[in-house]
């Protein structure tokens, strides 16, 4: 599941940030926070009781950003306490605790795809949309399980020394090794892998779902030897700096790290960019009852959101933030208007129905 | 003396609770549920045999683990040899580097390879400007640099563990090898060699069966390429959430393992590497 693993990427970022003296320890507390992480960050085992929303996301340095962009803004307007616990998420543990009865979370980190997985085995509640307010997102970010709360990019990468200052203009170039030659970089996680090599091979934007695999398959199998497949954010920046690849699909979190350590270097472009949405959502039985439905609606406010974009560059899911945003701010963001132009969007109807199945064919592809 | 037996076997007690606990327990409820998701039987196994995909990361786990095998062997058996020919002094000063990788965490070990092994990696670049190669070689990110990074992993062990066979073979056998007009080499083939089979026997055991288990090694050098079977259900579990899968296979490599640890133990000279030396 992708999400968990960008989620836990961008703590990691915010991490880094604050060992380099970047942003100040409240800004991270705030930015862990905006990640679901945590007002008072409880490792271990999180009490839960009524009095308190209890957020689980995937740790790190999120937990403070969560508490900060999130957390402290709940609680300055409700008097409640938000624990955020970066035990992380994952679908089989939120189904282990409802089944068994001793559900700890009142509010889970895992994209909109985890949401419909998730509400598919009964194991989590519907959103309140009484108590949130639906119009603070666009309309497929607020789904029946799971209500946006941040979103982040694929997109394409490229050392501009390598490339002679010529850019790539599309995922096209990716696999023009006698333009463009050298390695590339690219996921084994399958979320956004499989689109951008069918755009590459002349699929509409509109066509690609379903996926057709085996044209993507059969499109990659000659640049195969060329690939390096990376596992975790850091990780791409690694693969770039060292001189390992030239090109690749990360995300715009990495891609905006990478470029602001070497600006003349490493840049991105945002031409068919491929967003994912993250997402809330309330596992069935969960401590604080309603109550987390107040909490879910207070961070989608664009204050809070423009914080998780200030420390971790997770992008906001309120389109109101876009308003706040210095230019800065907005020229790595990748819901700007001009960022989003040839953007597609992830379909997480799609992967809820096939991502095991195609995560799967798509490691034996790569590894044989 | 029967009171100090029963004080000891008591002692013994907390420490097997412990590993029942945190080893057996987890171990049984893996196999359960290998046998019980999504419902009872054995269609989880039939349905493993049945995957060609499965069949592959097995085929890519049993070829990496048989050129670590013979690689650390070969050469863990060469510095054993070195060591127990060597002075006291320097004896402990080749143990200790053997030591040393022990202390560093096995994915720093993975980290400084690469380092090493990159495109403008410290070996690269050597070769690069002395001129020996035009181009980088590409020795990472592929089945090339796991090997090296598992082999790395594996010698310290091999090398202790022939190095203690090793030490044990009774020098006045090649002094009566000589005394009968041997040459070195044959002293070699016919003597420390076969005295040695028995550490070599072990020391390729052991790290037959470690290899079979790697996870993070293969994860960082192999980049997505050389899938083995730790990883295959490692990914299984967190990202697909085919317990299923994970389960069953898991427990196949638990049953292969065992069986052949039970075969390998019934060998003359695995079963010389456990009988207790006699006392010189």
């Amino acid at each position: 599941m992708i999400i968990s693993h960008f989620a836990k990427d961008a703590a990691e970022i915010a991490l880094e940030k604050f060992n380099r003296g970047e942003i100040d320890r409240r800004s991270f507390l705030f930015a862990l926070g905006g990640l679901g992480l945590a007002a008072a960050f409880k490792p271990g085992v999180a009490q839960a009781d009524a009095s308190e929303i209890v957020v689980c996301n995937w740790g790190g340095a999120a937990v403070d950003a969560f508490a900060k962009a999130y957390g402290d803004p709940f609680t300055k307007k409700s008097g409640m306490k938000v624990v955020i616990d970066g035990a992380g998420p994952a679908v089989g543990t939120i189904r282990a605790m409802v089944e068994s009865g001793k559900v700890i979370w009142d509010a889970t980190d895992g994209g909109m795809i985890d949401s419909l997985t998730l509400g598919k085995g009964n194991l989590v509640e519907k959103i309140d949309y009484s108590i949130v307010d639906k119009s603070q997102v666009p309309e497929n970010f607020a789904g029946e399980f799971g209500v946006s709360n941040y979103v982040y990019s694929n997109v394409l990468a490229y050392d501009a020394d390598a490339t002679k200052g010529t850019a790539p203009t599309g995922w096209a170039d990716f696999f023009d090794t006698a333009k463009f030659p050298g390695k590339r970089t690219m996921c084994k996680w399958i979320q956004g892998q499989l689109e951008f090599v069918l755009m590459a091979d002349g699929v509409a934007p509109a066509d690609l779902y379903p996926l057709d695999v085996d044209r993507a398959f059969k499109k990659l199998k000659p640049m195969l030897a060329d690939i390096i497949f990376w596992e975790g954010g850091a990780q791409t920046q690694q693969l770039f700096r060292e001189g390992e690849v030239v090109m690749g699909n990360i995300w715009h979190t990495r891609a905006n790290l990478l470029n602001k350590e070497t600006p003349d270097k490493f840049k991105w472009i945002w031409e068919q960019n491929i967003l994912s949405a993250s997402a809330w959502s309330v596992p069935k039985g969960n401590p604080a009852g309603k109550k987390v439905f107040d909490f879910i609606n207070s961070t989608l406010d664009p204050a809070g959101q423009l914080v998780l974009l200030q420390i971790m560059g997770n992008g906001p899911s309120n389109p109101k933030t876009l308003a706040l945003m210095t230019p800065e701010d907005a020229k790595v963001n990748p819901t700007t208007k001009e960022n989003a132009a040839s953007q597609i969007m992830l379909n997480p109807a799609y992967y809820a129905e096939h991502e095991t199945e195609l995560q799967n064919k798509y490691l034996d592809f790569i590894s044989s | 003396m029967r009171n100090f037996k029963t004080t000891a076997l008591l002692l013994t007690v907390p420490a097997s609770l412990v590993a029942i606990g945190l080893y057996a327990a987890p171990i049984l409820q893996v196999l359960a549920l290998s046998l019980t998701e999504p419902k009872f039987g054995l269609a989880n196994y039939q349905s493993l045999f049945a995957n060609a995909a499965v069949g592959r990361v097995v085929m890519t786990t049993l070829k990496v683990s048989v050129m670590t095998t013979v690689l650390t062997v070969l050469a863990s058996y060469i510095v054993a040899f070195a060591i127990i020919h060597m002075s006291a002094g320097w004896r402990r000063i080749s143990l200790f580097l053997v030591l040393v990788p022990f202390w560093i965490s096995v994915l720093v070990r993975a980290f400084s390879w690469i380092t090493i092994l990159r495109r403008r990696g410290v070996l690269n670049s050597t070769l690069m400007d002395t001129g020996v190669i035009s181009t980088p070689l590409d020795l990472v990110y592929n089945l090339f640099g796991v090997t090296i990074g598992m082999v790395h992993y594996m010698m310290p062990f091999a090398i202790l563990l022939l190095y203690a066979n090793l030490s044990d073979i009774d020098r006045r056998i090649m002094q009566a090898a000589r005394s009968l007009g041997a040459r070195p080499a044959t002293i070699f083939w016919r003597v420390w060699l076969p005295l040695s089979l028995p550490g070599i026997a072990l020391a390729t055991l052991f790290v037959f069966v470690f290899s079979l288990g790697f996870l993070v090694t293969p994860a960082l050098l192999g980049a997505g390429k050389t899938l083995m079977i730790a990883e295959y259900i490692s990914v299984q579990i967190s990202s697909t959430s085919r317990w299923d899968l994970a389960t069953s296979l898991s427990t196949m490599l638990l049953l292969v393992v065992g069986i052949i640890v039970f075969a390998a133990m019934r060998s003359p000279a695995l079963r010389a590497a456990f009988v207790a030396r006699p006392q010189q």
